[in-house]
């Protein structure tokens, strides 16, 4: 799946990753793909205005530490974040349970 | 191809997209060297990943830049090629200079072949005179007396009118050199900049090079049309300026070719 197509929805897939614990921007995007077993195959880079705009919002907080020799900004989630993405997860359920009802009822 | 370039540097796949990043992330400076940071780490894991899935030093850190994705994606800014950032500004200014003082210098050495057509053929071959009528007894007297030795009012326009051509253009080149001086002195002050990277590759000599063709087009175009109009009279100030431009071209034309075929290569 391309990048363009997961616009809208990259805040709360980030939220999601960040509940299995704290990680760096690389170890998002690995977690990422890992979960969506190779799925999501988008720019690396855009990770970084999501966390950072999630960072500013509150959802997340970060802070730099040394992770395997590196100075790394570690991200966490914040209680904002969790309810947040606790919110994101209900809409989905919701949004996807009545975009199947449509698409997959026969014509 | 990973060849070094004249200065026996290689460009690195890793440097050169963090140069990019840094001038164009928007943000405080805390902010741009905090995502910088974050971007580096992310590279230099990807490269160790593409290294133990196989890949040489060079293909891993060039793997790793492009699963990264355009500069603009990390910026998160879509219009960003249009922010006038420090950097950008400095390249501008470096970019007017060069090409300014690149167009004053062929100016100045079009003088000079002006000088030498004067000096083989007369006044007439770079100058003409006014039409008959355009002029009054007084400009005759003016002109007459700068030149004493001239046998009539034309001849005497027609001398310091090449005077003029000479005297403008070898002005032109004082500060063609005076451009190219401050060139140097500012891209070796902000050569830490990163300002190089705030334009595409060649992007100035491209247009240097469009400027002096279509100079060189424009001035060969007059001076055919003297030959043709006035039987050669003035015709050697236009062909002198088109030789200069062409050189002009031709330097432009070489520095972009170059820029262009230098490799982003890695160090590694």
């Amino acid at each position: 799946m391309r990048g363009d197509q997961l616009r809208g929805h990259l805040d709360a897939l980030v939220l999601a990753v960040l509940a299995a614990g704290p990680a760096h921007g690389y170890s998002v995007i690995v977690r990422l793909r890992e979960r969506s077993r190779g799925g999501f195959d988008l720019p690396e880079g855009t990770i970084y205005p999501a966390l950072h705009r999630l960072e500013a919002a509150g959802l997340l907080s970060a802070r730099f530490d040394e992770v395997q020799g590196r100075r790394r900004k570690v991200y966490a989630l914040t209680t904002a974040g969790q309810r947040e993405l606790a919110e994101q997860r209900s809409q989905w359920h919701r949004f996807s349970s009545l975009v199947t009802t449509v698409i997959g009822a026969p014509a | 191809m990973r060849m070094p370039d004249e200065h026996g540097y290689v460009d690195d796949p890793i440097e050169r997209y963090l140069d990019q990043l840094l001038v164009t992330l928007p943000g405080s400076p805390r902010q741009v060297r905090h995502t910088l940071a974050e971007v580096e780490t992310h590279l230099l894991d990807a490269t160790a990943q593409a290294r133990t899935d196989g890949l040489d030093e060079f293909a891993a850190r060039a793997a790793a830049v492009q699963r990264m994705g355009p500069v603009a994606g990390v910026a998160d800014h879509p219009g960003l090629g249009l922010r006038l950032t420090r950097a950008l500004r400095r390249r501008l200014v470096l970019a007017v200079l060069l090409i300014g003082g690149m167009g004053g210098v062929a100016v100045g050495i079009g003088g000079v072949i002006g000088w030498v057509v004067r000096a083989l053929w007369g006044d007439n071959a770079v100058a003409t005179p006014f039409p008959s009528g355009s002029y009054t007894a007084a400009d005759c007297t003016r002109w007459l007396a700068g030149y004493p030795s001239a046998r009539d009012c034309v001849t005497a326009m027609t001398a310091d009118h090449a005077n003029d051509f000479l005297q403008n253009a070898a002005g032109c080149g004082v500060l063609g050199v005076l451009g190219l001086g401050l060139y140097l002195w500012l891209r070796r002050r902000w050569s830490g900049a990163a300002v190089a990277t705030a334009l595409p590759r060649g992007s100035d000599d491209i247009v240097g090079a469009a400027l002096a063709v279509v100079t060189a087009v424009v001035l060969l175009g007059q001076g055919v049309d003297a030959v043709v109009v006035t039987h050669a009279n003035g015709a050697g100030a236009p062909f002198s300026l088109a030789v200069a431009a062409l050189l002009a071209a031709a330097f432009f034309g070489r520095q972009a070719v170059r820029g262009l075929r230098r490799p982003i290569a890695a160090s590694g």
